[in-house]
């Protein structure tokens, strides 16, 4: 009579673990082999996706590099913000601190004129220094039409008057596209 | 490391290749931090204005000027602002307005969303270049005392150029304010 085989439910429970490589009989052989039961102590460090990564910021702060650099605001200018605003543009720059006037960080004159006077009046040397200005421009650049443009940067608490007699003084000098640089708030709906 | 394999045997030298990529990594870190330390995060802008004086004389005749209607706006007080829409000398149109100042984060910045509200409203009624293929935009004329602040002009300002129109030039298509800005000198 032959033996009926056991079922699959009454063999003896194996050990669970490794098979591969682990029946061969020389024990250093088999270790060495089948890598002693152990993980790897070698790592692959994912270079690629990090040099992506790399790769992508260098291009992120290239698309946004400056080669102009920062735009000169003077320390004792408090600048209003505002909203509907454009982008800066590369023009000559005339601060109104206190009451000094200065075009790109040279002096150009001064306010206490038009204060003590209480009404509009042209600032001479504002008018000399970007009437010079724009000879200049016109010199290095004959063929091109000049833009007129002049961006004022203005202390918020300075009176309407100062503002309107350094206004009119850029466009008499022949800057009538006159720009207030301020700070960019974030738009409301 | 990265490398290349294009097979390669019998006695010939060997064309599998490292690429050297530690250098480059290097090279890319030196980038980044050379990027970073000149990036200018500048949140400047700037408010444009049109001084509308008289340019250089020329040889051809000048344009003949249409009387067009203009949006002046009167900030004179501390309670009211006016909005008169003028052509020419002749008044067609004025409008009273509570001035009603709405402060913005805490540097002493605010804003007049009324007077921003209303102006929309009246170039969308009275506006006169409207198309986006007219180069020509809307004139408002801002009067102000000579005591006024600046951070008011420049709330102000901000207020006329609230509404927005479309501009193309170039076969590009852009939004730009529907007025332009200038001072009276009066």
């Amino acid at each position: 009579m032959s033996e009926k085989p056991l079922s699959r439910f009454h063999q003896p429970i194996a050990v669970p673990g490794r098979r591969l490589l682990h029946h061969v009989p020389l024990k250093f052989v088999r270790k060495k082999v089948a890598g002693g039961g152990q993980r790897s102590v070698n790592q692959e460090i994912p270079l690629i996706p990090f040099i992506d990564f790399l790769l992508c910021i260098v291009l992120f702060l290239l698309a946004s590099f400056s080669a102009s650099g920062e735009l000169p605001i003077d320390k004792n200018v408090k600048l209003p913000n505002a909203e509907n605003v454009m982008d800066m543009t590369d023009a000559p720059m005339v601060a109104i601190t206190g009451t000094h006037i200065l075009v790109d960080g040279n002096p150009a004159g001064s306010t206490r004129a038009i204060e003590e006077s209480n009404r509009m009046q042209r600032v001479d040397e504002l008018f000399n220094v970007l009437k010079n200005k724009r000879e200049l421009w016109k010199q290095l650049n004959p063929a091109k039409e000049f833009p007129g443009v002049v961006v004022l940067q203005v202390d918020r608490r300075v009176q309407a008057l100062v503002v309107k007699s350094v206004f009119q003084t850029a466009a008499f000098a022949g800057y009538p596209n006159v720009s207030f640089m301020v700070g960019r708030l974030p738009k409301t709906e | 490391m990265a490398g290349i394999d294009v097979g390669g045997h019998g006695g010939k030298r060997a064309t599998n290749h490292e690429i050297p990529l530690i250098p480059f990594i290097d090279f890319l870190l030196c980038l980044v931090a050379f990027l970073l330390v000149t990036a200018v995060w500048s949140q400047m802008a700037r408010l444009n204005a049109d001084a509308r004086v008289p340019g250089p004389p020329k040889d051809e005749p000048p344009e003949e000027i249409k009387k067009e209607k203009q949006l002046h706006v009167e900030m004179r007080g501390d309670r009211k602002f006016q909005l008169i829409w003028k052509e020419g000398n002749t008044v067609v149109n004025t409008i009273d307005l509570d001035k009603k100042q709405v402060p913005i984060g805490d540097k002493g910045d605010y804003r007049y969303p009324d007077l921003a509200k209303k102006i929309s409203e009246e170039w969308n009624s009275n506006g006169s270049h409207r198309a986006p293929t007219d180069t020509k935009l809307d004139q408002a004329v801002l009067h102000t005392d000579n005591s006024t602040p600046f951070s008011d002009i420049v709330a102000v300002i901000d207020a006329i150029y609230t509404p927005k129109r479309d501009f193309t030039f170039g076969g590009k298509t852009d939004k730009v304010p529907s007025f332009n800005v200038t001072f009276s000198v009066n």
